[in-house]
């Protein structure tokens, strides 16, 4: 196994990971626009590595080095980030197919919860810079 | 030989202090626990479905998941499944990104293959890593109904969990003998996560982990309020759903059920007994021995809803058609189309005393979008099974 770079365990565990992994994406040709699935699982790779993360390493360094700054605001993004699609109504017309009623207000709490966290984080930094 | 590219090719382009093998180790780990109980759910939920019943695979059952007869109690069981998978899958979010932000220095490693063995493992952490946004992306986009993506949910959702255990299993294999050896012994210096040129700290390792469980603890009052009724279902600030009362997964209209369907004309068909097939009018019906249950009814989505339930129990109207004790139940709506208009229930769901064919709710009459004229009602079966507006009732023995 000196040529492969490590143990037998190493490889039967991977060769049997990629069998399992292999089977369930040629599953995928037999879906519905599968063309797409296989773009969505590519995407999430690069949209995550070459623009997310970049995006908010950046982000913290304009931002400064204060915990009492970076952690609210990271709060912050981490809710608008998970929940922009119901914030913008991306589903709101399916939604209200389905259920009859609307969506109303999402934005403007995640505004009024944001402050909180703001003013919150403010409050601890008056009082720690105090004593 | 030429060195690196520039850029975060280079040893000494991460430079935060916090990175390094034991914080991975802590990440990995706390994920581990948490992802593991999201595909767990995940995959009962799929059994819930009981995908090998009639045509009730959403997904082909491809896969020996469905051993088992899902059972009808405690009644809140899907509920608390899909609770567990959705509020426990947002609650993952931030230790995924967290774990990611920790072994970034590895993507860029250079050069970028040293080995088959390395090469090969690269290949399955980009199958990893892929699968798990994947997951991610498409469950928290189907919550809040934006189906932005022109493809099945279910199937790709499905087979993506299926890339995913595999290549966290073969990780494991690989990490796992790692990650405990980097708790228990002290810190290496010479590991690639480990910044060359560190800058000063802004956060103390602890610190950024109280920092990634208050995200997940945001995360989980923004959404996990749905999962129950009444007041707290308002707490839920960013939960897609957060009407109150008795919230309607599918209206009339949505489903294209008339009044013509539902009025005076309105037969409910029996078949599949020895009786013969047997039309009932709702009036039939409400003189039929009835029985009355509360009983929580669980969404796939993670909301649920506790109602009174009213109606002729199903192992009744099987003895009715003349098919005491039948192996399945097909119940078709009036909904003219959908592929979940039809669904096929197991023999001990029909046999359980509170699976009721329900006319009342909480003591009126159903409305229109709960299914007047009559709907299913099983405990423990996920949210969609219980077919609304019920046309016919087919019995096997």
């Amino acid at each position: 196994m000196r040529r492969y770079g490590a143990s037998p365990v190493h490889l039967l565990a991977h060769l049997a990971a990629l069998a399992l992994a292999a089977w369930a994406l040629v599953q995928i040709p037999g879906l519905g626009n599968w063309q797409r699935i296989v773009v969505w699982l590519v995407a999430a790779v690069v949209v995550h590595d070459l623009v997310l993360f970049p995006a908010y390493t950046a982000a913290g360094r304009l931002v400064g080095r204060s915990p009492f700054v970076r952690v609210p605001l990271a709060l912050s993004a981490l809710l608008a980030l998970v929940f922009f699609p119901v914030m913008c109504g991306k589903g709101e017309g399916a939604y209200t197919r389905v259920s009859g009623t609307e969506w109303d207000g999402y934005a403007e709490r995640w505004l009024l919860v944001s402050a909180l966290l703001f003013a919150g984080s403010a409050v601890l930094y008056a009082v720690r810079s105090r004593t | 030989m030429t060195g690196p590219p520039p850029g975060p090719f280079r040893p000494g382009f991460f430079r935060s202090p916090l990175r390094g093998p034991r914080l991975t180790a802590i990440l990995g780990l706390t994920l581990l626990v948490l992802v593991t109980i999201v595909a767990v759910t995940g995959f009962l939920s799929h059994a819930a479905y009981q995908p090998d019943l009639g045509d009730n695979g959403l997904v082909e059952p491809d896969l020996p998941l469905t051993f088992f007869d899902w059972p009808t109690g405690p009644s809140w069981l899907y509920a608390l499944n899909q609770g567990l998978h959705v509020n426990v899958g947002l609650v993952a979010v931030p230790w995924l990104l967290a774990k990611l932000w920790s072994v970034m220095p590895r993507l860029f490693a250079w050069p970028p293959v040293t080995s088959a063995a390395q090469a090969t493992e690269r290949a399955t952490i980009a199958l990893l890593v892929s699968s798990t946004i994947f997951l991610f992306v498409t469950g928290i986009a189907n919550i809040q109904y934006w189906y932005v993506f022109d493809f099945d949910f279910v199937q790709a959702h499905y087979y993506a969990a299926v890339v995913f255990v595999a290549a966290l299993g073969v990780h494991l294999v690989v990490k796992l003998p790692v990650a405990l050896r980097s708790l228990r012994g002290p810190e290496p210096r010479d590991s690639p996560l480990v910044a060359i040129a560190p800058d000063a700290p802004v956060l103390s390792r602890r610190a950024l982990l109280a920092a990634v469980g208050g995200g997940s603890a945001a995360l989980l009052v923004a959404n996990a309020g749905e999962l129950v009724g009444g007041p707290l279902r308002r707490i839920a600030f960013l939960a897609p759903r957060r009407d109150g009362g008795f919230p309607v997964n599918k209206t009339a209209a949505g489903a294209k059920v008339t009044e013509a369907m539902t009025g005076p004309a309105y037969r409910l068909v029996l078949a599949g007994g020895s009786g013969g097939e047997i039309a009932l009018s709702r009036d039939d019906l409400l003189a039929l021995p009835q029985a009355t249950h509360t009983l929580t009814l669980g969404c796939v989505e993670g909301w649920s809803t506790r109602q009174e339930w009213t109606g002729v129990p199903l192992r009744e109207l099987a003895r009715l058609a003349g098919a005491a004790d039948p192996s399945q139940l097909t119940v078709g709506s009036l909904q003219p189309k959908g592929i979940l208009r039809r669904a096929t229930l197991a023999a001990n769901q029909v046999a359980d005393s509170r699976s009721l064919l329900v006319l009342k709710v909480g003591g009126a009459d159903l409305m229109p979008d709960h299914g007047y004229p009559a709907r299913i009602i099983v405990p423990g079966l996920p949210g969609v099974h219980n077919t609304k507006w019920v046309g016919r009732m087919e019995f096997r023995a």
